[in-house]
């Protein structure tokens, strides 16, 4: 059987994780991401939730941020305050996002769309988003890869990526590396060292390279070479990634 | 500073406390710990222009916005399980609201300021981004970007702020409004040290030789707190650890009814408006709903909420 969409941008968030790192999750498809890497290949990852629920290692999957099982299963339940501090003092290496849109830079918006005095359409916000953007070591995006979620730039930056280019975090003092992966369900995407502009790294099989340019407001680099193809990972690891969702909370399409 | 013996007030007398216009603060994170018994008898008692300084207290505030008690929110994350909050979302593009984004941490730092006694705090949050560039009716005294005097390491630095009211719904106080919570504190034990006047509303009142003898649930010493009240289930249709699981049915109906503003009104009509005070509610959403949601002193969840039973 092959792997499905929502299988592939967890296989693929999961890679970026490392051993031992200190990891901030939200809900969603980043729970999976994390719950998989520390069945894997990252037995030693930390978990924490910006609720202030650090080391947490619930038995069932938690429904929110907040949910009872975690609290129940941490090594420590704190303040929101607290947890969103260990980011910012540096101590995060990786937290994971979506947004409503993302755009070259990978400037995040879960804020407004449209004009903020007069938005079209009212988002629910920051959060903690902007928080760990602005501070944790490196930041995984995971997203639909939809036309109108890509575009060249965000109509609100909620949380920064590299703003308008390359120097633009220091200048601002911010202290995390920005974006390092952007994961859809069409693709893997990285950032350029030079022009700090989303690069494609691998196509997800069955996937044209048409469907990513038609669904993109602005320039992939990378996309006029040659692109590898997205790697599936063995029946194995694809049963046990099953395994963790057995209800498909998570896993939908 | 109200005299310990008087603190202990009615949820009636509590919310009659807060005027028309003030700027409130409500505890709160995800599905828990909202005050929302204090909430619907703000409703009931119409209060409006209502000012909010908030850091996840959504199910509070979306249930103001549906009531039109709010003129101006400071914002950092507003969302009910899944998804938007429709009333909050309504007010903000219809303009009927207005807004003031901030991230969780920099709000959460201009609270600490004011728990702190100091004038402002240096964050490495929000600068760079539109919660920086962007400013509405917080202009000039959102956040800047700042060059630390000491090292000129470039941050930034928001002003303190202090709400009128911070109401903060703990598991446990007593009398004189030592404050007791189990698990994440989401923040309130800083905005209620922040804010001007604190109303504490509690599953249980608990005697203080109780609070000294388990003291490492003490979140808030008595002295921040002007005024105690007893309310069990207190935070339904959301949860408090330990004690009983959010009502994902009840949500969801408020969720659902939230997506126009006649839906709204006979929610009100039938759940606040309609229920004269919170007893009646209570009796409204039933002794067989209660006990469904109740925890298991165990594990802290209701195992037969989420269907796993022993």
């Amino acid at each position: 059987m092959s792997w499905t969409k929502d299988e592939l941008m967890i296989a693929a968030a999961a890679e970026v994780i490392e051993n031992r790192d200190i990891a901030l999750v939200g809900i969603g498809l980043p729970v999976m991401a994390a719950m998989f890497a520390k069945h894997t290949t990252a037995p030693d990852l930390k978990l924490i939730y910006e609720s202030g629920a650090i080391d947490a290692q619930p038995k069932d999957l938690p429904q929110g941020p907040g949910d009872f099982p975690l609290l129940r299963t941490s090594t420590m339940t704190t303040s929101l305050f607290d947890a969103l501090g260990y980011v910012q003092r540096g101590k995060v290496d990786i937290a994971f996002l979506g947004a409503a849109e993302i755009d070259q830079y990978g400037n995040l918006n879960a804020t407004v769309i449209g004009d903020y005095m007069h938005p079209d359409c009212r988002l629910p916000g920051s959060g903690g988003a902007n928080d760990m953007g602005s501070g944790a070591r490196k930041i995984v995006v995971i997203s639909r890869h939809l036309r109108r979620k890509f575009p060249a730039r965000v109509s609100y930056i909620t949380t920064p990526g590299f703003l308008c280019g390359p120097g633009e975090r220091e200048r601002h003092g911010l202290g995390g590396e920005g974006p390092v992966r952007v994961v859809t369900d069409l693709g893997i995407f990285g950032f350029d060292d030079e022009t700090k502009r989303m690069r494609i790294l691998s196509i997800h099989p069955g996937v044209s390279k048409q469907e990513i340019i038609r669904n993109t407001q602005f320039e992939i680099l990378g996309m006029d070479g040659e692109i590898p193809v997205t790697a599936e990972k063995s029946e194995e690891l694809h049963r046990l990634l099953q395994s963790l969702d057995p209800q498909h909370i998570y896993i939908k399409n | 500073m109200t005299t310990a013996n008087k603190k202990l007030i009615s949820l009636r007398e509590a919310a009659a406390l807060v005027p028309d216009g003030a700027n409130m603060s409500f505890s709160g994170f995800a599905e828990t710990n909202n005050p929302l018994s204090f909430v619907r008898e703000m409703i009931r008692t119409g209060k409006t222009h209502l000012e909010i300084s908030g850091m996840g207290d959504a199910q509070s505030v979306e249930l103001l916005c549906g009531a039109g008690a709010v003129d101006l929110v400071r914002v950092s994350n507003y969302m009910a399980k899944n998804g938007r909050c429709p009333n909050f979302c309504r007010c903000a593009q219809q303009g009927t609201i207005r807004t003031e984004d901030y991230s969780h941490f920099g709000i959460t730092n201009r609270f600490f300021a004011a728990a702190m006694g100091i004038p402002f705090m240096p964050v490495k949050v929000m600068i760079g981004s539109d919660l920086c560039e962007i400013q509405n009716f917080d202009k000039d005294r959102k956040v800047m970007e700042f060059d630390d005097p000491f090292s000129g390491e470039r941050c930034g630095i928001v002003p303190r702020l202090a709400p009128d009211f911070a109401v903060i719904h703990v598991a446990r106080a007593d009398a004189e409004g030592n404050c007791q919570l189990y698990g994440i504190t989401s923040s309130i034990e800083i905005i209620a040290r922040a804010a001007k006047h604190v109303i504490v509303t509690a599953e249980e009142i608990v005697d203080t030789e109780e609070i000294r003898r388990t003291n490492q649930f003490t979140i808030l010493p008595s002295f921040f707190v002007d005024y105690v009240v007893h309310c069990p289930f207190g935070a339904y249709p959301g949860g408090v650890f330990t004690y009983y699981d959010y009502d994902l049915e009840h949500l969801d109906l408020i969720t659902r009814s939230g997506k126009s503003p006649d839906t709204m009104e006979a929610y009100f009509d039938e759940w606040v408006y309609g229920t004269k005070d919170e007893a009646a509610f209570f009796d409204k959403v039933g002794i067989r709903r209660l006990m469904d949601l109740r925890a298991d002193p165990y594990s802290g969840v209701s195992l037969r909420n989420r269907r796993q039973f022993l």
